[in-house]
């Protein structure tokens, strides 16, 4: 049984249509990307899953819930964690006041301490900054709070929309092994980048999109060696 | 020097009525980004719905004075009233339409001032006429640096600082603060973290409204006449307070609110007809010169 399944999902934006019949799965502790080019239809089904865009039609279970109908912050309650497209921190709260508003719904203030702790230990550069404004951060830094305040919200699910757009080269692989590490400990996660090769070196499958369709789709170690992946999109 | 004294007593008077009001215009603006137009009526709803509480409760007055439990009691409820009202304002008029362009909202918040003006004067218990306001505080006066200055007047003005840091209390250190705070910056983001975005938005029209139901009372208590158009003048100008202040900035509305109050009564006391228009040239001179209000900062974020 899937931890979240869509089945034939399709959004639009008025006469747009830009999920065309989408279906797709990830398993409990599985990482599982969604590749494909600008426009693909990718960050507008992680805001469908999340309840920012409502789905024409289609279903999304999770957890044994269905999610179409539920509104976004009892979504988050059941259990999604999602970090945005262009990150999305709040500029004017500080890194720690943006980490707290991670932890809206706890209520367990050991909890949200341990779970503090833990997301600086994981991006030292995060604590150092504990107290500056999160709009003054650089990309990088405001990248790694972005993805620290989702896990604040202790989703059992993590979808991550390009973590690595705008980034120099250290920062994404630092920002990787960090998803490597979480995934380790437990978490599932579906991962959308535009940079294929990274999301497929890092997850177990992969599904390509093409304007609102699912057109290929297998281990991502497959669609690695995969001829028209490897033309497509990653540029050999 | 005395009437130096005796006009900043009127001006912080006049000053506190205005930031009560303008608080309301700009936690609404920061939170949802619309100018609510009809804010000045919640006022409105405020003194004229104080009116009839008072009338309910005139059999628990003694020697013809309210005691003071009764007058927090009907402070309290006039304040729930407005509170809700303008709750249901935003519910009704404003919800359906926050992800439309934002002079749809603008010209909404236009019809909904028309109809709260206009749908009390219909009613027949209501109806067009001023109607004098009672009486809820001492008339006692007292002798302050050779001006006379009521006991009226300093609880009004005591009553506006105390709101007003209340509010601040509870926007800077309250979860529901946080929340708001959140919500101003980006609401898809506060909803990713689990806030309900609606619920946030009520509580920040109940705070406005009960705000605006308050600065009814303080104006209708010095000014003690209550008809169903007296929020709209008043709206204005606290408007400007707001933008005068820098719109979204809880601190600018009061600074504002304060700046303005005073200032027009010292115009006043030079030229009565001069009054009003140093509103809004002071307005465009904040304007010329600092575009963002005093407390507005041009915020520079990286992206």
């Amino acid at each position: 049984m899937a931890l979240l399944e869509v089945r034939d999902l399709h959004v639009s934006y008025g006469a747009i249509q830009a999920v065309q019949g989408v279906s797709f799965e990830v398993n409990e502790g599985e990482v599982v990307a969604l590749i494909g080019s600008n426009g693909a239809g990718k960050s507008t089904i992680l805001r469908t899953i999340s309840g920012l865009e409502k789905a024409k039609s289609g279903s999304i279970r999770f957890n044994d819930q269905e999610l179409t109908k539920m509104k976004a912050h009892n979504i988050v309650k059941a259990g999604i964690a999602h970090v945005p497209e262009g990150r999305r921190i709040f500029p004017r709260l500080t890194v720690t006041e943006n980490l707290h508003m991670g932890a809206n719904l706890q209520t367990d203030k050991a909890k949200i301490a341990s779970d503090m702790e833990r997301v600086f230990e994981l991006f030292p550069r995060l604590k150092e900054r504990e107290k500056q404004q999160a709009g003054t951060l650089s990309g990088g830094e405001q990248q790694m709070l972005a993805f620290g305040r989702a896990l604040m919200t202790d989703g059992k699910l993590l979808m991550m929309d390009e973590p690595s757009m705008g980034l120099a080269p250290i920062i994404v692989d630092e920002i990787f092994e960090i998803i490597n590490r979480i995934n380790a400990e437990g978490r599932s996660i579906l991962l959308i980048e535009q940079n294929a090769f990274l999301a497929l070196k890092t997850a177990k499958r992969a599904y390509v999109l093409e304007t609102g369709k699912i057109t290929m789709s297998g281990p991502a170690s497959d669609l690695l060696a995969d001829e028209r992946v490897k033309a497509a999109y990653l540029g050999a | 020097m005395n009437y130096f004294f005796q006009y900043l007593v009127y001006g912080l008077q006049l000053g506190s009525v205005y930031a009560l009001l303008a608080l309301g215009y700009t936690m609404v603006y920061g939170i949802v980004g619309m100018i609510n137009f009809a804010h000045g009526d919640f006022l409105m709803i405020g003194a004229v719905g104080t009116y009839f509480i008072a009338k309910a409760f005139e059999g628990m007055r003694i020697d013809g004075t309210y005691p003071m439990l009764i007058v927090g009691l009907i402070i309290l409820i006039a304040m729930t009233m407005t509170g809700f009202v303008a709750t249901g304002v935003e519910a009704i008029a404003y919800r359906p339409l926050r992800n439309k362009p934002r002079m749809i909202a603008l010209i909404t918040a236009v019809g909904v001032s028309m109809f709260l003006e206009n749908f009390p004067r219909a009613l027949p218990f209501i109806g067009p006429n001023p109607r004098s306001f009672p009486t809820l505080f001492s008339t006692n006066v007292l002798k302050i640096f050779g001006a006379t200055v009521t006991v009226t007047q300093i609880i009004m003005i005591v009553l506006a600082v105390i709101t007003m840091s209340i509010l601040y209390y509870v926007v800077n250190h309250t979860k529901v603060g946080s929340q708001m705070r959140a919500v101003s910056m980006d609401k898809d983001a506060a909803s990713l973290m689990g806030i309900n975005i609606n619920r946030v938005i009520s509580i920040t029209f109940f705070i406005g409204g009960a705000l605006a139901g308050i600065s009814g009372i303080c104006y209708a208590s010095a000014y003690p006449q209550v008809d169903v158009y007296m929020g709209s003048w008043l709206g204005n100008m606290s408007f400007v307070s707001a933008v005068l202040g820098g719109i979204g900035d809880i601190r600018g509305a009061m600074l504002g609110g304060f700046i303005l109050g005073i200032a027009q009564i010292f115009a006043t006391a030079l030229n009565s007809t001069f009054g009003y228009a140093v509103g809004f040239i002071i307005l465009i001179i904040i304007l010329l010169v600092r575009p963002a209000g005093l407390m507005g900062k041009l915020v520079i974020e990286k992206v």
